[in-house]
């Protein structure tokens, strides 16, 4: 699944980034990376989330929650 | 220990966007720069000097990064500066109540083997959260690297940080910090040697190269043409990040005391202000409260404003009329520079309520969630929500606004953000609206001000949506930005927001505002015989003249006003003080000058609505000369700034039309 299907309040494990090159790296310097946790604070009806990696908080668009693969964290 | 290095030592500041660096800049060298509370505000490096006990100092402020890959321009202007730039030691500021996250650079920065000291920042956030951190084991666990808690909103731990930086910028970090996993070791082992037998043993960072060879970092390959294929078999980034944080995670369960639940407030306030339904109602909420308190407070404080320039304009007539100065210089100081600089002067504290607003939503860290609270509908115009941040600060100023654009990512959401950001009403056309919505709409002054703010976003928006069906351009849904943890606002960091604005402000008065206002007295007051007597006759009546048939439509047929409206392009403060110069009012923002222009104003049958189409003409018209300077550099483009100025004169011109037409049809 994505993260995009994920829901709110509930924590994810990434296990793979599907997007092109430049916004990959971008994630994965922002800790976003195979193993990390993700957890999704806030999502509005357009996709847009507010999730917490690492310790910090961002807003990501669909397109990118989209392109994060995760499982469901135990 | 330093021995003799002539010249200073050169220091670089390098942190996360967003973890305070440019406010520790600003402590050592007071240049003030400008801070905001989203990552991106500093694009360029920037240099300042500072001394510390008799040692010369350059300080370099590198724009906010995550990592040191080469992906993005501030990455590749701060690697550049470090690689290559002579720096002597990093000064890694790291966000202290944020660890996981920042000391992933640092990690970066030590595999580097350049000297670097630790600035662990925002201390004082970290104990308001009841967390510790153990700074004895810290530096142990990162190759023995001087750390220095310091806070730089308080101005805590400067000194000390300083001293750090004069007694140990030549020592460099323990080499071996993150061990990562035997394969990997192996790897870089192969890779250092193949490294030093093709470059040299010299050569420096060799560990660097080698990771950044196994990362497949395109910028080290290009620079080492070597054949590395039998060892780097595959991409090993992800693994190497993996571990980095692996590391952080030791780092952290060994320093981080107390690990915070605290930071659950940010949380909790986020659940109301970035509510799903509520958020653009909060926000639009605090945006009316911002300009109700522009209007309300800054009126109550203009009266000390008007007595102190009444009196002040009587005694310099009095005074130069004493000296027995000519009847031109007195009426050049009294009716051109006095009326124009001095009627602008008034709309100060108006200027100074708005920036103190603008102020504490940045500092508090609201602004960022305005991007995602605004994204669904900036979306739907075909721009992320990242792309609405600039256009609030372009309530403030439009210049700046213009260069925050640079935040986008992409150069048509970047064109298409400054396209509208002017029509966003900056407070340069505050002193119109207030003026104009007092003399002719008392009562409801406050509600058609603000409906110009509100006007001037419906504009945006229709522009923004029309020109995205026009490219058939859509939102990709790639908004990225980093929300930062809510904190109490800090004094200082205010102060100097809101007096950079006020100087500006001021500056502008004195010089732009000034000059204006002596061309004008001088076009009013001479003609091609010289002095004239009657205005009616100057050169500025005859250049007002020319345009008084294209704004007869919009109800703005007065030579004044089109004279006012041309002087106006230079700032939009002069739209105002022209007329305090047009019709010599010494103190336009008071009642009884109020009413003396409305009344002169009336007689030629200038009305409610002819001041309406005014106000919306001047919403709408060419930006001024900073702002359209501004926008040449930013698009590098004259066509492109030409065409957008046509563009906006056409639109302010058709949407006064319509108002005084329609609005004439109802008979207002």
């Amino acid at each position: 699944m994505s993260l995009h299907e994920g829901k709110v309040g509930s924590s994810y494990i990434v296990k793979g980034i599907e997007i092109e090159t430049a916004v990959a790296r971008r994630l994965q310097s922002l800790g976003m990376v195979e193993g990390a946790v993700v957890d999704i604070i806030n999502g509005k009806s357009n996709g847009t989330l507010i999730i917490k990696v690492r310790g910090t908080r961002f807003a990501i668009g669909r397109r990118i929650a989209s392109a994060i693969m995760v499982k469901e964290a135990a | 220990m330093g021995n003799s290095i002539n010249g200073p030592i050169k220091v670089a500041f390098v942190g996360n966007p967003n973890c305070g660096k440019t406010t520790l800049f600003n402590a050592y060298t007071g240049a003030n720069l400008k801070v905001a509370n989203w990552p991106g505000v500093t694009v360029e490096r920037k240099e300042g000097s500072a001394v510390y006990h008799g040692t010369q100092l350059t300080l370099v402020d590198l724009p906010g990064i995550y990592s040191l890959t080469s992906y993005t321009m501030e990455e590749k202007v701060s690697r550049r500066e470090i690689l290559d730039g002579q720096v002597d030691v990093i000064v890694n500021v790291v966000d202290a109540s944020s660890l996981e996250r920042n000391l992933y650079l640092t990690l970066q920065l030590l595999e580097l083997g350049k000297p670097v000291i630790l600035a662990l920042n925002m201390m004082d956030i970290v104990e308001e959260r009841g967390m510790e951190i153990d700074l004895h084991r810290m530096p142990e666990m990162l190759g023995d690297i001087p750390v220095v808690p310091v806070s730089a909103r308080k101005r805590t731990g400067l000194e000390v940080l300083l001293h750090a930086v004069v007694h140990h910028y030549q020592e460099v970090p323990s080499e071996h910090i993150v061990h990562y996993t035997a394969d990997i070791e192996k790897k870089i082992r192969k890779l250092i040697h193949i490294l030093a037998k093709e470059y040299g043993e010299d050569h420096n960072i060799l560990r660097w190269h080698a990771i950044k060879l196994l990362e497949r970092d395109q910028a080290v390959i290009e620079e080492h043409p070597v054949d590395v294929s039998a060892v780097v078999d595959k991409n090993y980034e992800t693994e190497i990040i993996n571990q980095k944080f692996d590391y952080i995670d030791e780092v952290l369960a060994d320093c981080l005391l107390h690990k915070s639940e605290k930071a659950q407030a940010t949380d909790r306030i986020d659940r109301y202000l970035t509510h799903r339904i509520w958020g653009v109602p909060i926000f639009l909420g605090i945006m009316a409260c911002v300009f109700l308190l522009t209007f309300t407070v800054g009126d109550f404080l203009k009266g000390g404003f008007e007595v102190g320039l009444d009196w002040f304009s009587g005694a310099a007539r009095s005074g130069l009329e004493a000296i027995h100065a000519s009847g031109w210089m007195i009426s050049l100081v009294v009716d051109g520079i006095i009326a124009g600089v001095g009627g602008i002067l008034t709309f100060l504290p108006n200027i100074f309520i708005l920036f103190l607003a603008l102020a504490f939503l940045e500092d508090s860290g609201y602004m960022a969630r305005v991007a995602y609270v605004m994204d669904g509908l900036m979306g739907k115009l075909g721009l992320s929500g990242k792309a609405f941040l600039p256009m609030v600060l372009g309530f403030g100023c439009t210049v700046p606004a213009v260069m925050a654009s640079r935040a986008l990512e992409k150069e048509k959401d970047r064109k298409k953000t400054i396209l509208v950001t002017p029509f966003m009403s900056c407070s340069a056309r505050l002193p119109i609206y207030v003026l104009f919505s007092e003399m002719f709409f008392p009562g409801c002054a406050y509600v058609v001000a603000f409906s110009m703010y509100v006007l001037g976003m419906v504009m945006a928006i229709l522009v923004a949506l029309v020109s995205s069906r026009i490219t058939h351009s859509r939102a990709d849904q790639s908004l990225l930005i980093e929300l930062p943890e809510y904190k109490t606002p800090n004094g200082r960091t205010i102060c100097i927001y809101v007096w950079e604005k006020v100087k500006d402000y001021l500056t502008k008065a004195g010089t732009t505002i000034f000059l204006a206002s002596i061309v004008l007295w001088f076009i009013l007051n001479f003609n091609m015989t010289g002095m004239v007597d009657n205005v009616s006759e100057s050169f500025g009546a005859s250049l007002g003249h020319l345009l008084v048939p294209v704004l007869e439509p919009a109800g703005l047929g007065m030579w004044q006003i089109a004279l006012a409206l041309i002087c106006g392009i230079s700032a939009k403060e002069v739209v105002v003080s022209s007329f305090s110069v047009l019709y010599e009012i010494t103190n336009v923002n008071s009642a009884a000058g109020m009413s003396a222009l409305a009344g002169i104003l009336g007689l030629s049958g200038f009305g409610s609505l002819n001041a309406l189409a005014l106000m919306v003409f001047c919403l709408l018209y060419v930006p001024c000369i900073a702002t359209i300077a501004t926008i040449k550099r930013e698009t590098g483009s004259w066509k492109w700034t030409l065409g957008m100025v046509l563009f906006q004169l056409g639109l302010a011109w058709v949407s006064a039309v319509l108002i005084y037409q329609v609005g004439g049809l109802f008979g207002l």
